[in-house]
């Protein structure tokens, strides 16, 4: 698990862009702040596929109140919540 | 103290369950949570979870038994060494499995009450009796019971005359296929759907998903809470046919389908009808998440008293539902994009409801509750 920052928010950034793919929708101009579901990139499944994924993929059980937009919104809020809870700064 | 750990009930229908792995061994330490082993039926495969942490005293069943419901899948105890109970053994299991071969399933039950027949009269071709057997008995020549108004099935159907090998169908596939057949064979299903105004329910869902931040757009799981209330205000929708008879649900289960990839789960949030807006919103994020992950508990693939689905995401103009067993209702709900129709349509059980109880709950539904949530 690579937890370099740049690394994080660049599967991120893929894995939007993949799930958007699916769904006809072209996400590789989304931005680091960009609000996820505000773009109207993902539907409501592709955003929860986002989620588990992010879940899986860098081992970070959520809790339901944990999903909202303060820590998942963007790929910077991602990245940044990733961080906190793996005990990195977020700017390291 | 030694403490059993049964095996779990999947759904309704089935009496028993096919032990499909076992991933722990006696001596080993599980805590409370771990997955133990799975068990098969043919709607699902579910995990087995302690139910506390323990030492594995003993493990009673074996891969590839068939099971009953509630027998000892194995045991735990807090300390490595403590005896356990005199209770069946392997090979007792085996006899505990035996014990109920020949046995009515569930719906050879139910055929057997319909008809007034006692299983003792009938033979059973496999482990359990079955409709099947029960409908070659009434084939027989002269069977005095021949009121029954169904045709028998035939035995077996032709192999297409066309080069071809059979596939196994998954428990995924195999449960859609008995689902459907309780629809056809069971029910007496309808159709009926009315368009309504998405505006006040997208506005009612954006303030709300604005309130509590949420990550994921909250209006499906609010209508899905709608029809909740509706139900719990109208128990005659919160029910079911069953024996002839109308059987009406206490809790109010909202199944709610979940697509994952070539898998179409119906998850269970159980107990709806005393949950709030957010606490309702949560227990269905959690079982989509578990839905997504294939991680979903027993008890949250079976059990809907009610339903709702959509296939808003594939764009879909009409989506006529199949009726979940033992349901009266299941809600479709359909908005294709780029067209200012929305459909809200219910597939109900005529025999329990009319044409107009439906309407009632669906213009209800189409509206959003009045004050915020």
């Amino acid at each position: 698990m690579n937890l370099d920052r740049n690394a994080i928010k660049a599967a991120i950034r893929a894995k939007v862009i993949e799930l958007a793919r699916a769904l006809k929708m072209d996400a590789s101009g989304i931005g680091d702040e960009d609000v996820i579901p505000a773009t109207g990139l993902l539907d409501s499944t592709a955003i929860l596929e986002l989620v588990v994924w992010f879940e899986q993929a860098y081992d970070l059980p959520l809790r339901q109140d944990e999903i909202n937009i303060d820590n998942l919104g963007s790929i910077n809020a991602m990245t940044d919540f990733l961080l906190a809870r793996k005990g990195r700064a977020p700017g390291s | 103290m030694p403490f059993p750990l049964h095996v779990p009930r999947v759904n309704n229908n089935d009496d028993v369950v096919k032990i499909t792995d076992l991933s722990v061994k006696e001596g080993d330490f599980v805590r409370r949570g771990q997955i133990v082993g799975s068990v098969e039926t043919d709607k699902a495969v579910v995990d087995v979870e302690a139910e506390s942490e323990g030492h594995v005293l003993k493990v009673i069943v074996r891969k590839g038994d068939t099971s009953p419901v509630g027998s000892v899948f194995l045991w735990l105890g807090a300390g490595a060494d403590e005896p356990i109970p005199e209770t069946p053994a392997p090979m007792a299991a085996t006899a505990a499995t035996v014990a109920v071969a020949g046995q009515p399933t569930a719906k050879a039950r139910a055929l057997l009450k319909e008809l007034g027949v006692s299983a003792a009269d009938i033979p059973c071709a496999g482990d359990r009796l079955t409709v099947a057997d029960i409908e070659n008995w009434l084939a027989e020549p002269g069977r005095g019971v021949s009121s029954r108004s169904r045709a028998p099935a035939p035995e077996t159907e032709e192999i297409p005359d066309v080069d071809g090998e059979y596939e196994e169908l998954s428990p995924e596939a195999h449960g859609m296929m008995m689902t459907v057949q309780w629809h056809r064979d069971r029910a007496a299903p309808a159709y009926l759907e009315i368009e309504y105004d998405t505006g006040p329910w997208q506005e009612h869902a954006s303030r709300f998903a604005k309130r509590h931040k949420l990550m994921l757009p909250p209006l499906m799981p609010l209508m899905a809470l709608r029809l909740v209330e509706i139900a719990k205000a109208t128990p005659r929708l919160n029910a079911a046919i069953v024996d002839g008879r109308c059987y009406r649900y206490r809790p109010v289960n909202l199944g709610f389908t979940v697509q994952v990839g070539e898998a179409l789960y119906l998850t269970v949030v159980r107990d709806a009808q005393d949950m709030d807006a957010r606490r309702f919103l949560d227990a269905m994020g959690d079982v989509q998440r578990r839905a997504m992950a294939h991680k979903l508990r027993a008890s949250e693939l079976a059990g809907a008293t009610i339903a709702f689905s959509s296939m808003a995401r594939w764009n879909v103009s009409r989506h006529i539902p199949i009726l979940p067993p033992r349901t009266g209702l299941i809600v479709a709900h359909a908005a294709p994009r780029d067209s200012a129709r929305a459909v809200l349509g219910v597939t109900y059980d005529h025999r329990l409801l009319s044409g107009f109880d439906v309407v009632r709950a669906l213009e209800r539904l189409a509206q959003p509750p009045e004050a915020d949530l």
